[in-house]
Parts: C-alpha cells; sequence; structure tokens
C-alpha cells in the first residue's frame, strides 16, 4: 500500500526531485561503506529477492487494487543495506511495466525502503523480546508497513498545491460541484477548503485499504516466513546473528 | 508479469523501423516523452502525444494482446481520481499521463531485447546497478519457471479458493515461501557459476 501509484507529471518537480537526490545519496553513501566482495556475493541473491518482490507485486487483488510487497521478508533475509538497492531495482523494473511512474522511482525507493529497514529492524527486536515467530513477523510487517502507509501519505500531501493548479486548470469546472454551504465565497480560500477535503478523501479511502492490506500482508509474510523457518532455518539465523 | 518472455521474444523477432533503431536513440526517445508527460499539462498537448504513440505501436506491428500491458496502470490511476473531486479535466489529463507512459514503457520493451538496453544504461548508470538490475531481470524469468510448476503443486491442493479464505491464503503463502527458498537457491548456484566464469563485480555484454 505504501507504493506510490502515481503516474508520472502529477507530482511536482522539486519533490520528485528530491527524492531521486536523496535516493542517490543514500545509495552514494551505502556503497561507500559496503565490502565490495560482500556486495558482489550478494548480487544474485538480492537479484532473486527483487526478482520475488516484483512476482509478488504482480499478483493483484482487484477489488481493492492491493497487491503484497513481499518488502519485510525481504528486509529481513538481505538486511537494511541491500534491501535498498533491491528496492531500487524493483521500482525501475516495475515503472518499466507502468507500476508507478518513472519520475517517482526515488520516492517510491525511500518510501519502500523504509518498509523494509523497519521490517527488519522491527521483527529482530520483537523475536528476540518475545522468543516467538508468529507474533514477532506480524506485528513486525504490521507496524512497518503502517509507518511507510503514513510515509507515503505525507509524501502525496506534500504536493497538494499542485494537483490543486492541476485541478483548476480548467477554470474549476468538473463534474460535481461542491457549493452546497457557500454560495458566495473568496475563491482563493474555496479553492484551499476544496483541495483540503480532497486530500482528506484521499486518506479516507487510502487508509481503510491499507488496513486490510496491513492485515492481509501481515498474515502472508507471518505464514511465509513460518514456512521458510521450517525449512530452512539458517536463513532467519543467519541475518539475525550477521547483524 | 507472465507476458515478459513473450514482450523479449517480440523485442527480438520483430523487423519494424523501430526494431531497427539503436536502444540509445529509444532510451533518448523515452526520455522526450517522460519530459513530455512531465510539461505538457494541456489535454491537446497530450493527446497528441498519446495519439503519437499509438501511432508508433501500431506502426510497429506490435501484436494488441500486448496493448492490453498499456492499459494496466489505469487500475491505480483510480485511485488517484479521488484527490480531485471527480474534477472531468483531472482525470482525463491523469489518465492520458499515464497512458502515453505505459505506451512509451511498453513500446520500448517490445522493439529492444534487454541486453541492448542494459547495455546502454550501462554507460550512464553505476555498474553495480545495472548488474542488479540485469540479475534480477533475468531470476524473472528463472522464478516465472518455479511459479509455473508451483502453481500445479497449487491446484492439487485446493488453489485459491473464496469461501476457504485461510486455505487460500496459507496456500498462497506456501507458493511464496518456496518460490523464495528456490530462488535463494538458485542464487547460490547462480553466484558459484558466475565466479567460475570470472565475475568481478561486473557483467560484459557481447560486443563490448
Amino acid at each position: 500500500m505504501s507504493h506510490i501509484h502515481l503516474p508520472d507529471g502529477v507530482l511536482p518537480v522539486w519533490l520528485w526531485a528530491s527524492g531521486f537526490i536523496i535516493a542517490i545519496l543514500i545509495g552514494f553513501i551505502l556503497f561507500r561503506f559496503a565490502k565490495k566482495e560482500v556486495l558482489a556475493k550478494k548480487l544474485p541473491l538480492l537479484g532473486m529477492m527483487a526478482a520475488v518482490m516484483v512476482l509478488g507485486a504482480s499478483v493483484e487483488i482487484v477489488p481493492i487494487a492491493y497487491h503484497v510487497n513481499l518488502m519485510v521478508i525481504s528486509g529481513i533475509l538481505l538486511g537494511p543495506s541491500l534491501i535498498f538497492l533491491a528496492t531500487f531495482v524493483v521500482n525501475v523494473i516495475l515503472a518499466l511495466f507502468g507500476h508507478g511512474g518513472i519520475t517517482v522511482i526515488g520516492l517510491n525507493t525511500l518510501t519502500l525502503s523504509i518498509e523494509g529497514i523497519l521490517g527488519y529492524l522491527f521483527f529482530r527486536l520483537f523475536w528476540k523480546i518475545s522468543k516467538r515467530l508468529t507474533p514477532a513477523a506480524f506485528a513486525a510487517t504490521f507496524l512497518a508497513l503502517c509507518l511507510s502507509t503514513f510515509s507515503m501519505i505525507g509524501v502525496v500531501g506534500l504536493g497538494v498545491s499542485h494537483y490543486e493548479e492541476l485541478i483548476h486548470k480548467d477554470g474549476g469546472h468538473g463534474i460535481f460541484e461542491f457549493k452546497l454551504l457557500k454560495e458566495e465565497s473568496d475563491p482563493h480560500e474555496e479553492g484551499k477548503e476544496r483541495g483540503e477535503a480532497n486530500f482528506r478523501r484521499f486518506i479516507a479511502i487510502v487508509l481503510p485499504l491499507g488496513f486490510l492490506g496491513w492485515i492481509l500482508e501481515g498474515i502472508i509474510t507471518t505464514l511465509i516466513l513460518r514456512y521458510i523457518h521450517r525449512l530452512r532455518p539458517d536463513l532467519l539465523r543467519r541475518e539475525i546473528k550477521a547483524s | 508479469m507472465i507476458q515478459l518472455s513473450y514482450l523479449d521474444y517480440l523485442a527480438v523477432e520483430g523487423k519494424s523501423f523501430l526494431h531497427r533503431l539503436s536502444a540509445g536513440w529509444k532510451i533518448v526517445g523515452m526520455l522526450v516523452v517522460l519530459s513530455g508527460i512531465v510539461i505538457l499539462r494541456n489535454l491537446f498537448g497530450l493527446s497528441l502525444l498519446y495519439g503519437i504513440l499509438l501511432g508508433l505501436f501500431f506502426a510497429c506491428r506490435l501484436p494488441l494482446r500486448i496493448f492490453s500491458l498499456t492499459l494496466y496502470p489505469l487500475v491505480f490511476a483510480i485511485l488517484f481520481i479521488f484527490i480531485s473531486g471527480f474534477q472531468i479535466h483531472f482525470i482525463l489529463l491523469v489518465f492520458l499521463k499515464v497512458l502515453s507512459g505505459s505506451t512509451g514503457v511498453v513500446l520500448l520493451l517490445g522493439t529492444t531485447p534487454y541486453p541492448s538496453i542494459f547495455v546502454a544504461l550501462d554507460k550512464l548508470l553505476p555498474s553495480i546497478f545495472v548488474t542488479a538490475l540485469f540479475l534480477t531481470y533475468r531470476s524473472i524469468f528463472i522464478l516465472l519457471k518455479v511459479l509455473e510448476e508451483t502453481q500445479h503443486a497449487l491446484y492439487l491442493r485446493g488453489g485459491l479458493q473464496w469461501n476457504h479464505p485461510w486455505r487460500s491464503l496459507n496456500n498462497i503463502s506456501n507458493a511464496f515461501g518456496h518460490l523464495i527458498i528456490r530462488g535463494i537457491d538458485a542464487s547460490e548456484k547462480m553466484y558459484e557459476s558466475m565466479m567460475l566464469r570470472g565475475f568481478k563485480n561486473k557483467i560484459h555484454y557481447k560486443g563490448e
């Protein structure tokens, strides 16, 4: 749910350009301090996990336009620094299939990385405290998705004035005009109120759908982790030990 | 995603003028389309851009089956139109931007074999990033094959049934778990074979 499914040209240039700059800076810092041999060794794994995420994203639950990200599980298996590069790669490939615009790759990388990194940290913490995989996996996924969805809403919210500009480009003539409460008012104030109301409407739609998604992905991630723990427990322990 | 291999086949086997054009020029063309999408804010300009892309799509004789891929991103755009208060101008603007972007991308992928795209990208982006991109792209094909086999197993275990949601969730999760484990095993083998072939942080493409 935290993936910004926005087409190119809707977000203001300063916003998506900042997303790119910040993502590139973080990527640069991570590469600067990463051991090249370790990175090269983990590249095939990174590619494989990125492919799993791409395949997960292509399985759409149509009524609520939801797809699993598998970002938390990838974060747990890859670790916080590799998940950033994996997210970048996933977003490039998804954008090449029209799954979010090309210009929002930077912003999507940042919001989805939050999901992967927080998922990894929460999972480690909760598993250490509770010693039980199921509650730790579910709580970590739920919280990570919740926080990354709020960060996505925050990013979309930063562009509200720009959307208003696009909406009112034709002089404000829409299919539905919301002029029931005020007959005459200052056009600037009216536009401001309408903009706020519309963004609230966006949040009102995204959050309930998101809530369903967090639960659904929480359950799926937990079941996948239980499956992996049953067959290849070393994969989960290896990351925990490595940290 | 299942159509990825078909797209790849079309890119290699196609004979149109766009197929013959170099990948570098097509990427530049895609950047021009993207700039148009970002800059244009009127319906006429965007309709014109989309019209040109549609014209190119049919001129390249790409099959109609692939055209459905260009419509897929509209599913996500629908969520975003709620922010506009259903302003028809905004909806059309967003839809045209979405369609222009997706048609441009499908045109690029349907007329350019992916190694050629990666060779062109390798000149602009860090090689480690392009290598990761290449390995991901290759892994998608490996996993698609595993997914195909898993689907049969899933079907034999009851598959996805809306009247048995818990069983369906369990089946989906087991399928993804299986996919991940098989993927990790395949990645370990891939790394070993890459090392045997002299891999040193960079993949060298044919002709380099």
